[in-house]
């Protein structure tokens, strides 16, 4: 059989055969070869649930040393939420409203096209009062009550700095440690680097939040959960934020299990020639996505179906969280997905880009992020979760002190800002009850302490285990990295 | 032509040619003459090489770049002494039984001598071009000086034992060629220790040999409880002593111990107490990566902020020995316990994998570090793990740290199996149907630190026994009889203040 390929291209693609496809598909060969003998063949057959086992490329498939997390929660909020008005507490702004922001502050920046036309920088201090919180003590917006309540549990981290100063590339250098496309995130660094927990899911799975139309929401493609050079295998498996959670999951009327098992099989009995024919990687890849998809029919049903939720789950997540899309929702399905095993889950949250109408949209935003964000991590500490999974929450960047557009008392913009932002993190392996960095009266630049997206990186894969250093991948006469390949250091201060 | 006799040459007539050479000179030269100008010549090259150190001093500066250019050749010609070197008394032995070896063994010597005076003259170069001075470069520059020396009074005293009479004396050689054999091993030693390190032979001794090597030669002054052995000195012990240390002094400075800290380097004091900003270390340490002075130089990573707060805070405060605390910095000490390592299960793999296979559950290390243990794993396929399964799994019990039950079909009968995993950190019991009797059973776990009984029907009788365990830190009963879920009401998030947008 084989694929239909006209022969004038199989011809092609054998011209193209190189010596070093040859040698690494003869190395694979005998590296199987080897692995099925100490396995014994059962492993390469297919076990007897009817779902095959195929041999994943890759290092090490366990962390380098103990980790402290086993898996990760991202809760990401695309847009530059504005620290100023949340994290940051500058209470010596109040007086100098209105003012320009002093020349030596701004130093020689280059400012985005949105502002950099402005004859004024106008200090817009924040609207909303800052209360203290928990033991420590530590200053959080009246925006975020509930958030503010479990400041003892947080890592904060106030100087986070970016490179870049617009959507696109800020928010591809915070995912994959580059600003052009093309690079794996780290959802993939940490499949690609420490395996699957649980066969039944993906290692990685993305959850996208409803749109709010009240909302700037800047867009976020797949290329943010890509694998790039890595097999598309590590890539994120997004769920759908309404519908079906995974289209075309369930089997069409008429079909039973048995009978896709068998068209499986001979699907997968193709793709074995066409592997043989072409050695195309991309091809493995396709069987294990079918197996996947396959197993995937019967756990996500389980994963979603949310009858067995106590109702003290309700009380906490709150009614949004019934349905599907919401941010509280998916909150509660990264719980799900954390008691599973599944590694690394990554809720986006879009809307943060409050150019303009901050007092109109911020609420909003509040509204639908804070008790959600205070639900998790509270539930994963109820239920003995936290101590081994990590809760990320952050941006790509922050936002500007001065006021984009007009300023009035009540209202103002604000603009991008990459030289501070502020990020949280809690659980695994994080010193709870922690704020790290500082930053000048103005929030607008880090005077204590920076943490670039490379060290911020670094350090989120060496809480769970990996030495960001070690994991690396040979691409483009590279040892690609995910924190690139400028020194990054792993944050000791942010550490338990 | 040339060659083809050349090709024609046996070794005996190298040896005939070297023997009508000195023929030569003995013709020419009268032998009370030829011994004196030997002798003196001898004595003015040992001179010159004993004052070089004076000569040329180290001064911890780097000089010409064809200096170090040449000097970089060092590594490769101090190989050639000793081969030669250690040739020399083998074919002085082989001579007893082949003459003609005998005779080879002076001229390897020569040859010898010449490498040794090369490998001196490239190795001064390497120091003195790269500006590396420090106790460990001076003792192998004297080593290097001293066999030279000592190879050219074998040269000197060969023949009195070659040619033998009754009449003079002619033990000399042999005694010292052991000589210069010891001074090479002594001397290569040093070099190595120099190239790469100073435990680079220990580092991987067997232990019982370390202990009776080591005991008394790298015995370290005793550790003091102060902030400046706790915090500042690991920090220039990893980032600093490899070039300002005892084998290296770069500028002249030593980072290795408190004294020497204090007494600066040839640009003055590298910490002035009560003074940071005025201290050269922080100076060198906070520069720009890029600037020249910036230190740890050649591209070694750069101290993060938290040291480089730290050094700055220590010395703010007297950078004293023994202050056990400074203002301003509150370090975080890691309440961890360490890992207990679990005994080596390697011979076991093969049944471990036919197991995993039969019990639809998988054992996966903790890490790359085979002791840190296993975790058992049941995720994939819960509702079938029950207590036969588990009890499966008693093989294997000193080598697991962590079992993942929840959600699985076992029940309270799975504790006296439990209790035999000696090494388990952690238990989930999660959703589980055990009811908790039997719990007590669990307290015969020593190293307990984690148990999740969440969304069971235990109750607080039933794990009252686990109060007793005072390494059990993390207990979780959410959802139980023990602690019924409440119901948290988080506070209602503030309202928009507006709906005007922005003019």
């Amino acid at each position: 059989m084989g694929l239909p390929v006209p022969a004038e291209l199989k011809r092609e693609w054998a011209a193209l055969q190189t010596r070093r496809h040859f040698l690494g598909r003869s190395g694979k060969v005998l590296g199987l070869a080897a692995m099925a003998s100490l396995l014994g063949t059962e492993a390469l057959r297919g076990d007897a649930s009817g779902a095959s086992t195929y041999a994943a490329e890759g290092p090490l498939k366990m962390p380098y040393f103990a980790p402290k997390a086993k898996r990760a929660i991202y809760l990401f909020m695309s847009g530059g939420p504005p620290q100023i008005d949340l994290w940051d507490y500058k209470p010596g702004l109040a007086k100098l409203y209105n003012q320009d922001i002093p020349d030596s502050v701004r130093g020689a920046q280059q400012l985005t096209g949105m502002t950099a036309g402005q004859a004024h920088f106008p200090i817009a201090p924040s609207h909303w009062a800052f209360k203290q919180y928990g033991e420590t003590g530590t200053w959080v917006s009246d925006l975020l009550p509930n958030t503010g309540r479990m400041a003892d549990d947080l890592t904060i981290i106030k100087s986070t700095n970016t490179d870049a100063i617009n959507h696109e590339p800020a928010i591809m250098l915070m995912n994959t440690g580059n600003m052009n496309a093309g690079k794996p995130c780290l959802g993939a660094w940490l499949s690609y680097g420490l395996g699957s927990m649980n066969d039944n899911l993906p290692t990685f799975m993305v959850l996208q939040t409803k749109l709010n139309d009240k909302e700037n929401n800047q867009p976020v493609s797949s290329r943010l959960w890509s694998s790039g050079f890595l097999s598309s295998e590590y890539a994120g498996v997004g769920l759908r934020s309404s519908g079906d959670l995974v289209l075309y999951l369930s089997d069409p009327d008429g079909v039973d299990r048995n009978v896709r098992r068998k068209m499986l099989d001979a699907v997968n009995a193709i793709n074995h020639e066409t592997y043989a024919e072409l050695g195309d990687p991309e091809t493995n890849s396709r069987i294990s996505q079918y197996e996947m998809a396959f197993r995937m029919q019967t756990s996500v049903p389980e994963l979603a179906d949310l009858s067995k939720e106590p109702q003290s789950t309700w009380d906490l997540y709150g009614p949004d969280a019934k349905e599907p899309g919401t941010f509280a929702y998916n909150c509660l399905m990264a719980r799900r997905m954390a008691e599973r095993n599944v590694r690394f889950v990554q809720v986006y949250k879009r809307g943060w880009d409050v150019h303009g109408n901050v007092t109109g949209t911020l609420p909003l935003l509040c509204r639908e992020t804070d008790r959600a964000c205070y639900a998790l991590v509270t539930d994963l500490k109820q239920r003995g979760l936290l101590d081994d999974t990590l809760v990320i929450w952050g941006g790509e960047f922050g936002r500007t002190v001065y006021s984009q557009g007009g300023l009035t008392p009540e209202n103002y913009g604000r603009d991008h800002h990459p030289r501070c932002f502020t990020t949280w993190m809690a659980g695994g392996g994080m010193r709870a009850g922690t704020t790290y960095g500082e930053t000048d009266e103005y929030s607008y630049n880090v005077v204590k302490d920076p943490v670039t997206v490379r060290d911020f990186n670094a350090t989120i894969l060496h809480a769970m285990g990996i030495d960001h250093n070690k994991l690396t991948y040979k691409s483009q006469g590279l040892d690609q990295k995910l924190t690139g390949p400028v020194p990054a250091s792993v944050v000791t201060g942010l550490l338990a | 032509m040339w060659w083809q006799k050349l090709k024609q040459l046996r070794p005996r007539d190298a040896a005939a040619a070297i023997a009508s050479l000195r023929r030569y000179i003995a013709e020419r030269v009268p032998k009370d003459k030829l011994t004196r100008t030997v002798w003196a010549t001898t004595f003015i090259l040992s001179l010159v090489l004993l004052l070089l150190p004076w000569l040329v001093k180290l001064d911890g500066h780097a000089h010409a770049d064809w200096e170090q250019f040449l000097g970089r050749f060092h590594p490769l010609i101090v190989h050639l002494p000793i081969g030669l070197l250690i040739l020399v008394p083998l074919l002085e032995l082989a001579g007893d039984f082949e003459p003609s070896l005998r005779e080879a063994a002076g001229f390897v010597l020569w040859l010898a001598l010449l490498s040794c005076v090369a490998a001196v003259a490239f190795g001064y170069l390497l120091a003195y071009g790269s500006g590396d001075a420090g106790a460990g470069v001076t003792r192998h520059l004297w080593g290097g000086i001293l066999l030279t020396i000592a190879v050219m009074l074998c040269l000197l005293a060969r023949p009195y034992w070659t040619h033998a009479t009754s009449s003079n004396a002619t033990r000399a050689y042999p005694w010292m060629l052991v000589m210069a054999l010891l001074t090479l091993t002594w001397t290569a030693h040093q070099g190595g220790a120099l190239t790469h390190g100073k435990n680079y032979l220990t580092q991987y001794m067997p232990q019982p040999m370390k202990r009776w090597v080591t005991v008394g030669f790298f015995s370290k002054p005793p550790a003091v409880n102060s902030f400046y052995t706790k915090h500042i000195n690991p920090i220039l012990d990893n980032n600093c002593v490899s070039c300002h240390g005892e084998a290296e002094v770069k500028g002249g400075l030593r980072l290795d111990s408190y004294e020497e800290l204090m007494q600066g380097g040839e640009h003055g004091a590298a910490v002035m107490a009560g003074k940071p900003e005025q201290s050269l270390l922080v100076q060198r340490i906070t520069l720009p990566p890029d600037h020249k002075q910036f230190m740890p130089a050649e591209g070694k990573p750069p101290l993060n902020a938290e040291q480089i707060a730290w050094i700055k805070a220590w010395i703010a405060a007297g950078a004293s020995s023994t202050a056990t605390t400074v203002p301003g910095v509150a370090i975080h000490e890691s309440q961890d316990r360490p890992l207990v390592p679990v005994p080596d299960y390697s011979a076991l793999m093969p049944e471990l994998q036919q197991m995993q296979a039969a019990q639809g559950a998988k054992l996966v290390q903790v890490s790359k570090n085979a002791s840190d243990g296993l975790v058992l794993n049941t995720v994939d396929a819960p509702a079938s793990f029950g207590d036969a399964q588990l009890a499966q799994f008693e093989k294997f019990a000193p080598y697991i740290v962590e079992v993942e039950l929840a959600r699985t079909a076992v029940t309270n009968a799975s504790f006296a199996t439990l209790a035999k995993f000696t090494h388990l950190r952690a238990i989930h019991l999660e959703g589980t149907g055990v009811t908790g009797d039997g719990l007590a059973k669990l307290t015969a776990l020593t190293q307990l630190d984690y148990v999740n009984l969440s969304g069971t029907q235990v109750t607080k009788a039933a794990v009252a026994p686990l109060s007793s365990m005072k390494n059990l830190d993390h207990l979780y009963l959410y959802n139980t009889p023990a602690e019924p879920a409440v119901a948290v009401v988080p506070d209602p998030t503030p309202a928009p203040t507006t709906e005007k947008t922005t003019p």
